[in-house]
């Protein structure tokens, strides 16, 4: 994995953590919203190899692909997970996949989270999250 | 081709599909609650037919797509079965129940489709067997219990800005779990590639028995206590319960608290029995501490509480606790404890709330100082909530003294004694304070003023139906409890024995 990227991610996970530390509503916000980029920044760190080509994994229903690429748990090859020792010339699409999926709950959430700061600030007339202490629970 | 091979795809495909058809019928309310009522009736039935179904056949694996162990499989064993049973009776019974209770206005415009978004949230995140799409389910339950949380009540008992404080506050705390949960979902595919949870444990199980294990997988396995502990309100992790739970409307409440909670402790029994299998001796002794500090936190917390439904909610914490050292101790009859806890919890915390619903509709106030002597106009509820208070103490002859005597034999016969004698002693805790709301709310002297406000409420008889019904489960259990006790021994060995799991999805030529 790059140092760049790694650097990249953690930077970012520290900003926002530290900006969820805040008082101030939209900043708490900003901050889980960096925060979602930087988990999905580390998600697709996870699949990225020296390669362009994708994996294609063995079946036995479709016509065998020029990239075939099998598990072999006794080797301690998990599909497509390698070794160091072993070069590989794929990368891995299934986490673009799965980061697609994440960022669009990350959208629902981050809209719903907007809204619900709106009405708080009707409710409460400040942003201060110090201030929303009704319930005392 | 048979039509009923696919009940479990229907499970949460219907209520999907109806969560559409509710925003088309909202011009109509009465169609919306019929039509919400058939379709909770049919879930029932297709849970009950599912759950007869992998009790006669064994696990049940279903492809969708025919990826095979590369798409998202869908899994019903006894676990997952009957846990779908149990929220499918909680939900009917809560839908009944909120027809009369939620004000109009929240349920002609988001309250029925957001329920059935709910209900398919739990069928999934019980029912699915690959981590991306627990996530994903997750969040489903996430947002639409947030949706809920908002909505009203007829009795305008909880002002708009304490929900929103409270869903703030269980927002926030859920989002920034579900994320830990994307960090060790990301390192577990890296080191594993895979999503799907029997082929996990297949390979870890290789790596244990090749002592090839890397050693950041035990922190990224300590990261799910985060994620499930949040979602269960285990210690240190329960802040956000004792605000969202009460200020949620009732049937809410009572979702919230009788299943959702429970979608944790599923999520551990799911990944230390299935996929670290092999390592569960670095986390019993986690799992059992955290559970007696939740006891300890959660009894003591409720003793003091003046609100009826805030008493219930840390409760409900406390109660989860008795859960999760049946979950650590880890034999046989201490799963099969955990789960009867674990479901008599579920029938009992959502009758208390209903039960609490119903006196908050009536009563218009949820401080229990101010009121008092209820038993005089209204004897059904006082019966009830002895009902339930008896359930959830633990006394015969109801379904709480099974679920408590059976956690505590098996603690004694399993050599747990410290924790055992813990329990024991914080289950007076529970007595004392529950017995303390029911004499405060029914006893003493009559409070004049209670009766004066503008809009009373008449409790109607489907709101009284549904907790009839939980009473009469909770008395068959109680006197009659051998059948559930087979059933969650059988679940407890098939979850010990996680290689009939494996087997049913991943078929041995693949390997």
């Amino acid at each position: 994995m790059d140092t760049f990227l790694l650097l990249t991610i953690s930077i970012l996970f520290g900003i926002g953590t530290f900006l969820i530390l805040r008082r101030d509503i939209i900043k708490m916000i900003i901050g889980v919203v960096i925060l979602c980029h930087s988990v999905h920044m580390m998600i697709v760190s996870v699949g990225a190899f020296d390669g362009i080509k994708a994996p294609i994994i063995e079946s036995s229903k479709y016509p065998q692909p020029e990239y075939i690429f099998k598990d072999s748990i006794s080797e301690g090859i998990f599909a497509p997970v390698v070794p160091e020792s072993v070069s590989v010339i794929y990368m891995d699409p299934l986490v673009q996949a799965l980061v697609l999926t994440a960022i669009v709950i990350n959208l629902a959430i981050t809209a719903f989270l907007l809204i619900l700061a709106y009405r708080i600030y009707e409710e409460y007339g400040t942003m201060d999250a110090d201030e929303l202490r009704r319930l005392r629970g | 081709m048979n039509i009923l091979e696919h009940t479990i795809v229907f499970m949460i495909a219907i209520p999907f599909l109806v969560a559409s058809l509710m925003i088309l019928t909202r011009p109509f309310p009465e169609i919306q609650k019929k039509l919400n009522v058939l379709v909770s009736i049919v879930l029932l039935i297709l849970s009950v037919y599912l759950f007869s179904q992998v009790w006669q056949n064994g696990i049940i694996a279903y492809d969708i797509g025919d990826w095979g162990k590369y798409g998202i499989v869908l899994v019903a064993d006894l676990l997952s079965a009957s846990m779908v049973l149990l929220s499918s009776i909680i939900t009917f019974l809560a839908l009944l129940f909120s027809l009369d209770y939620i004000d109009d206005k929240s349920q002609n415009t988001t309250y029925h489709s957001l329920y059935n978004l709910l209900i398919a949230g739990l069928n999934g995140t019980f029912l699915t067997g690959d981590l991306f799409n627990l996530f994903v389910f997750f969040e489903i339950l996430l947002i639409a219990s947030c949706g809920l949380l908002i909505a009203n009540e007829k009795v305008e008992i909880t002002p708009s800005s304490h929900k929103m404080e409270a869903v703030y506050k269980y927002l926030i705390l859920n989002i920034i779990a579900t994320l830990f949960m994307l960090v060790a979902i990301a390192s577990l595919y890296g080191t594993l590639g895979t999503l799907n949870m029997a082929d996990m444990a297949l390979r870890i199980g290789y790596m244990n028995e090749n002592g090839t294990l890397p050693w950041h997988l035990i922190p990224t396995a300590l990261l799910f206590i985060v994620v499930f502990g949040n979602k269960a309100a285990i210690f240190p992790l329960h802040f956000w319960l004792p605000d969202a739970h009460p200020t949620a409307p009732s049937p809410i409440s009572a979702i919230l608290s009788g299943i959702l909670i429970k979608v944790g402790a599923y999520g551990f029994i799911r990944f230390y029995y299935l996929i670290f299998e092999g390592n569960l001796e670095i986390f019993q002794p986690i799992i059992i501490f955290l559970g007696l500090a939740t006891i300890i936190i959660g009894s003591i917390s409720a003793v003091g509480q003046d609100d009826i439904k805030k008493v219930l909610a840390y409760h409900s914490i406390g109660q989860i606790g008795y859960v999760f050292i049946g979950i650590g101790m880890g034999t046989v009859y201490a799963l099969a404890a955990a789960l009867i806890y674990l479901i008599n919890h579920a029938i009992s915390k959502s009758m208390l709330f209903l039960v609490s619903g119903c006196i908050v509709h009536k009563i218009g106030t949820r401080d229990m100082r101010k009121i008092g002597g209820l038993s005089s106009t209204e004897p059904f509820l006082g019966l009830m909530f002895l009902v339930g208070i008896m359930s959830i103490s633990g006394l015969p002859p109801t379904s709480g003294f099974i679920a408590k005597f059976v956690l505590f034999d098996a603690g004694i016969s399993g050599g747990f004694y410290i924790p055992i004698l813990i329990a024991v002693i914080f289950s007076l805790f529970t007595l004392f304070s529950m017995f303390k709301s029911w004499q405060r709310i029914f006893w003493g002297e009559i409070k004049d003023n209670i009766f004066e406000k503008e809009n009373i409420h008449q409790n109607s008889k489907t709101m009284l139906s549904s907790l009839v019904i939980m009473t009469v489960i909770i008395f068959v259990i109680g006197l009659y409890a051998e059948p559930l006790i087979a059933i969650t021994l059988e679940t407890a060995e098939q979850i010990l024995d996680p290689q009939l799991y494996i087997d049913a999805i991943i078929p041995g030529e693949v390997r």
